[in-house]
């Protein structure tokens, strides 16, 4: 809101310029935006013109439809300053006298409220008029708050709508058909062509103001062209009412059309005001020349205004702000913002008469806030608040996330975070046939979906640190992914690259399966769940080049060869290798085994070890070789691994020569040659028998 | 005869000769070091023909008398000589490698270790302060109803605050359960599920989800993305991360808030940041207020970062509001609390001086690797 320092000085006399008042103001509720040097010009007859004059940009709070006008932000300053707000009344001198209007019930035309519930209060009055420019003054005062001037009709309802806050509106008196103002919903497919020129197909759940056949404007948002007031008019009717906010919104929503009177209106207006605006107007169509009023207004109300009474006690006051506020400071913020308040002999507690330009005080608390905002919030003390009881647990994924990120941060990943909506095309590969989430309102096309795989915005951040010159790419991100039946908690990584000795001495090696592997094995251990793999071939990754994770029995995740094409289709180079892993922690952890891990007692008697390498199949598993050797062997195995496997010379075509390491141990004794002999006689049967394999 | 002092003259010009000649010896390549030493020494310390021994001839042509003192001048100089090449000599040993030395000015071979993202450490460290000042940390569903987004939060359908936050819909709604593994086991005020609409635009929906299953006392911190239909800038994206705190009790204050802000802006951003309350507005708090920090460039001065304020606000925070209880079941006039909203991006821009948002949705390696391990 764009307030004139010029203006508010007609309501208050205060000292200060406009940059120590937009400070003080600040810190008490209304936040200045800005403020500009205002054009010098002409002040009202008897006003003298203000050096350093200025327009005031207060940021104005959704509550505080009272503040959308010059009065209203005036009576702020007069509160924060201890001043007397002088306001337009019959009274004043000059140009702040408001005009005194007989009300009848008919005048030279009638009002129906048809609609009472969206229009409760409908103020009209009826004047003679000779329409031209308004006085340099007034012109001044609208170009300085962004209003043009258009004639001093016009003017006038934009000036009260400026200093009020009260939306007004002005139509040719003799193109309102039968001299009626009906206020009704529009009738279905009616249309109404407005100020601007455009013509609105209006609906049932809009209000209209009607003459005796059509729709003349569009309540509280705007006019209509055909009832406008033109150079020529003579006659005219003012209007003054009160609409109903959520209506007003709805209809200024639908159209797309904002105005200034639906910005105050949606907000919720004083309905008391309605009067005092016609009043207003009236005077100055006289105090201009503009015109004479024919002295009667017709004040339709279907549903009275009753003022709010809100209790408050002094001790809730203090209970809730954690602060000392003296009892006649309580009453002098109350009284300075226009509230009736009226103590109990004890001065503790109060019934609290709400003005009626206050819609949004309608608790304690309500009023709370403005003892509070006006004594000083820079008053409060900076206290703690006491402790009931110890905290209850922190949600279990955010240590289990932790560990998981500890993990990957040691195996050299860094973490990414991305946007959770991605377009639909990188969305596509993951959507395993299951359409993913659509936005209905989304930025843009690159942010449709939400994800259904935290693998997208990886590998897009892949993509940007590859085109800007990055061979070696490790980076994870733990975020959700989404899917029609939930969210879920996801660790995704992609790693292109080098996988190891990118140093002048030489071993540099590029990423492989095994190496993702090895990540996804190093997340099991950091959250305590051991992680299989067994064959799965989607298809956004390479097949022969990718596994399943499996915990238990429940398939947790993917690792493996991204598929060169959906690399291609982000950007990454067709020849770059990225492996890639992606996780369901949620799943995971929901298979961790219960209770915390124990330590095993380190062993009392040697082991033994025994290296045996053997002629087997290429196209046999490493898992069948091992399964078969713990199959064969006694208890005593206590561990077994490869630790190579070759092909080449010496070895027939068809097979590989694979050597394991097989660690003997017993709990209770030192093993024997014999007792290992005997386990490695039997181990070697199994394989021959079971595998056709030779030992080398 | 010599006389002593033509002797000592003497002498005194072969100790300048020495110093010289061992300069001489100092700046030669190091290669060639060992030879210009071993010269030395014949020339000065060598039995025959050694300067020193050619010095000590001269004793036999003193008279008695002065042959001691002459002898101990003598035998001065000796020492000197030997011990100054003894010197060169260790000092000369010590610098030689081994054949097998290594250069220690290569690069050294550096361990992978992944870089954490900014804003995962700044969320961590709001965790650690509420979890000292004795909070429960929370996360909750991104996809909410329109309920516990607005509703319940006293922002009824056409509340002309739901404008402040331009809310990202779903274009179908999408009927799951929202994930809570905090939730109750027995949640008697929990509203059954609800289709899901929208993205959460505020973590405040947590609130609500957290009231409906516990009773008071409340003392949490919720963390995570939250969603508007705000275009990229400099200082907006669609999608950005918060902070909500919330705690309820009997005789909570606004005071309390302040004490509880002032320690987090403190552990925040160094002992003595100073905090300021202005007045403001939020649906779901009364009374409300946004919270500014003393500028942490300028300390309060005024600078560009403050707009030349020495304010920069950080949160909005508030009294949650009596109509939010009411939604939850709880009793207004025997709780109060107070709840505030913080932006995580927000401060990690002041933190490490980020002067473009964007950058922390990029995750370009050259920015994530300026952030600690
Ligand atoms: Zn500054």
């Amino acid at each position: 809101m764009k307030v004139l320092y010029s203006w508010l000085r007609d309501f208050v006399d205060v000292t200060d310029g406009p940059a120590e008042i937009g400070r003080r103001l600040s810190l008490r509720g209304l936040a200045l935006e800005g403020i500009e040097p205002a054009p010098a010009g002409e002040e009202p007859p008897g006003r003298t013109p203000i050096d350093g004059d200025a327009v005031l940009d207060f940021d104005v709070t959704a509550n505080r439809p009272d503040c959308m006008s010059v009065v209203g932000i005036a009576r702020e300053i007069a509160t924060v300053y201890r001043l007397p707000l002088r306001l337009p009344a019959p009274d004043a001198p000059g140009h702040l006298r408001t005009g005194a209007l007989t009300p009848v019930d008919q005048a030279t035309f009638r009002v129906t409220l048809e609609a009472p519930a969206l229009c409760p209060r409908y103020v009209g009055a009826a004047a003679t008029v000779a329409v031209g420019p308004s006085p340099g003054w007034m012109q001044r005062r609208l170009t300085a708050l962004g209003v043009r001037p258009i004639s001093n009709i016009v003017d006038i309802t934009n000036y009260v709508l400026l200093e009020l806050g009260q939306p007004m509106h002005a139509f040719d008196h003799t193109r309102l058909a039968g001299n009626a103002i009906v206020v009704r919903a529009a009738r279905p497919g009616e249309t109404l062509t407005t100020l601007d020129g455009k013509s609105r197909a209006l609906t049932p759940s809009m209000l209209v103001i009607a003459d005796a056949a059509n729709a003349a404007a569009i309540g509280g948002v705007m006019g209509g062209l055909e009832s406008e007031v033109r150079p020529d008019t003579t006659r005219i009717v003012f209007e003054s009412a009160w609409f109903a906010p959520g209506s007003v919104r709805a209809t200024s929503k639908a159209l797309g059309l904002r105005s200034e009177a639906s910005m105050r209106f949606e907000r919720g207006l004083d309905q008391t005001g309605a009067g005092r605006g016609m009043a207003r107007a009236c005077a100055l169509v006289e105090f201009l020349g503009a015109g004479s009023v024919d002295g009667t207004m017709v004040d339709a109300v279907a549903r009275p205004f009753s003022p709010r009474v809100v209790p408050l006690t002094h001790a809730h006051v203090e209970g809730l702000l954690g602060m000392p506020v003296p009892v006649p400071e309580v009453e002098r913020i109350l009284d300075a913002l226009g509230f009736t308040a009226t103590a109990d002999a004890a001065r503790a507690s109060w019934q609290v008469r709400v003005p009626g330009w206050r819609p949004d005080i309608a608790r304690p608390e309500d009023l709370i806030e403005e003892v509070g905002r006006h004594h000083g919030f820079e008053h409060l003390p900076a206290t703690f608040p006491p402790v009931f009881q110890a905290p209850p647990p922190s949600d279990p994924r955010i240590a289990r996330d932790a560990a998981a990120r500890r993990g990957m941060l040691a195996l050299g990943f860094s973490e990414a975070i991305s946007f959770a909506f991605i377009d639909a095309a990188a969305a596509a590969p993951f959507s395993a046939g299951e359409p993913p989430i659509a936005l209905a309102n989304p930025l843009s096309e690159t942010f449709a979906v939400m994800r259904p795989s935290v693998l997208a915005g990886v590998i897009d951040a892949v993509s940007h640190n590859r085109r800007h010159g990055r061979r070696d790419v490790r980076l994870f991100e733990i975020a959700t992914a989404f899917a029609a039946r939930g969210e879920r908690r996801s660790l995704a990584a992609a790693w292109t690259g080098a996988a190891a000795g990118d140093h002048w001495s030489g071993g540099r090696r590029d990423v492989d399966f095994f190496d993702v592997k090895g990540v996804v094995e190093h997340v099991g251990t950091a959250l305590g769940v051991p992680l299989a793999f067994t064959l799965v071939e989607p298809d956004y990754l390479v097949a022969g080049r990718a596994a399943a994770v499996v915990a238990g029995t429940r398939q947790v995740g993917v690792c493996g060869l991204l598929a060169p094409a959906l690399a291609d289709a982000r950007g990454i180079p067709r020849a770059d290798d990225v492996y890639v892993l992606e996780l369901d922690l949620d799943a995971i952890t929901a298979t961790a085994p219960p209770g915390a891990t124990r330590v095993v007692p380190l062993p009392r008697f040697p082991a033994v070890v025994r290296d045996v390498s053997l002629l087997v199949d290429d196209t046999l598993s490493g898992a069948t070789v091992r399964d078969t050797i713990q199959r064969a062997a006694p208890a005593t195995l206590v561990s077994l691994r490869e630790f190579d496997r070759y092909q080449g010379r010496g070895v027939p075509a068809g097979k590989v020569s694979v050597s394991l390491r097989l660690t003997f141990r017993a709990d209770d004794r030192t093993l024997t040659d014999d007792e290992v002999g005997a386990a490695m006689t039997a181990v070697l049967a199994a394989t021959r028998s079971a595998l056709g394999a030779e030992q080398r | 005869m010599s006389s002593l002092d033509e002797l000592t003259a003497l002498i005194s010009s072969y100790q300048q000769a020495f110093t010289e000649a061992l300069a001489a010896a100092d700046g030669t390549p190091a290669s060639a070091r060992q030879a210009a030493i071993d010269a030395l020494k014949v020339a000065w310390t060598g039995r025959k023909s050694g300067k020193i021994a050619d010095l000590m001839a001269h004793l036999p042509s003193l008279p008695p008398a002065d042959r001691k003192a002459f002898g101990q001048q003598v035998n001065a100089l000796k020492t000197a000589v030997e011990t100054a090449l003894a010197d060169r000599e260790a000092r000369l040993a010590a610098s030689r490698r081994p054949a097998d030395a290594v250069d220690i000015t290569l690069p050294g071979r550096a361990p992978a270790i992944g870089h954490r993202h900014p804003l995962s450490l700044v969320r961590e460290e709001v965790q650690t302060i509420f979890t000292r000042l004795g909070y429960q940390v929370l996360e909750g569903p991104e996809i909410e109803d329109d309920y516990h987004n607005f509703e319940a939060l006293n922002m009824p359908e056409s509340h002309p605050a739901r404008d402040m936050q331009d809310t990202l819909y779903l274009a179908r709604a999408v009927q799951a359960a929202p994930v809570t593994p905090w939730a109750a086991a027995e949640a008697p005020r929990a509203r059954g599920p609800q289709p899901l609409t929208l993205l959460r635009t505020h973590t405040s929906a947590m609130q609500i989800r957290y009231m409906e299953q516990h009773d008071p006392p409340v003392r949490l911190v919720a963390i995570g993305p939250v969603y508007r239909r705000d275009n990229l800038d400099l200082t907006h994206t669609p999608m950005f991360h918060q902070c909500e705190g919330l705690v309820v009790g009997k005789g909570i204050t606004l005071a309390h808030l302040k004490g509880t802000l002032l320690a987090m802006a403190e552990a925040l951003f160094g002992a003595g940041t100073q905090v300021r309350f202005r007045p403001s507005f939020f649906p779901y708090t009364e009374p409300s207020a946004e919270v500014d920090v003393a500028c942490i460039r300028c300390k309060g001065t005024g600078c560009p970062v403050c707009k030349h304020t020495g304010w920069l606000e950080i949160l909005g925070s508030g009294m949650v509001h009596p109509a939010v209880f009411e939604a939850v079941g709880y009793d207004p006039s025997e709780v109060t609390g107070f709840a505030f909203g913080m932006g995580i991006e927000r401060v990690a821009m002041l933190k490490w001086d980020v002067g473009d948002i964007r950058l922390f949705y990029e995750n370009d390696l050259r920015f994530l690797e300026q952030f600690s391990v």
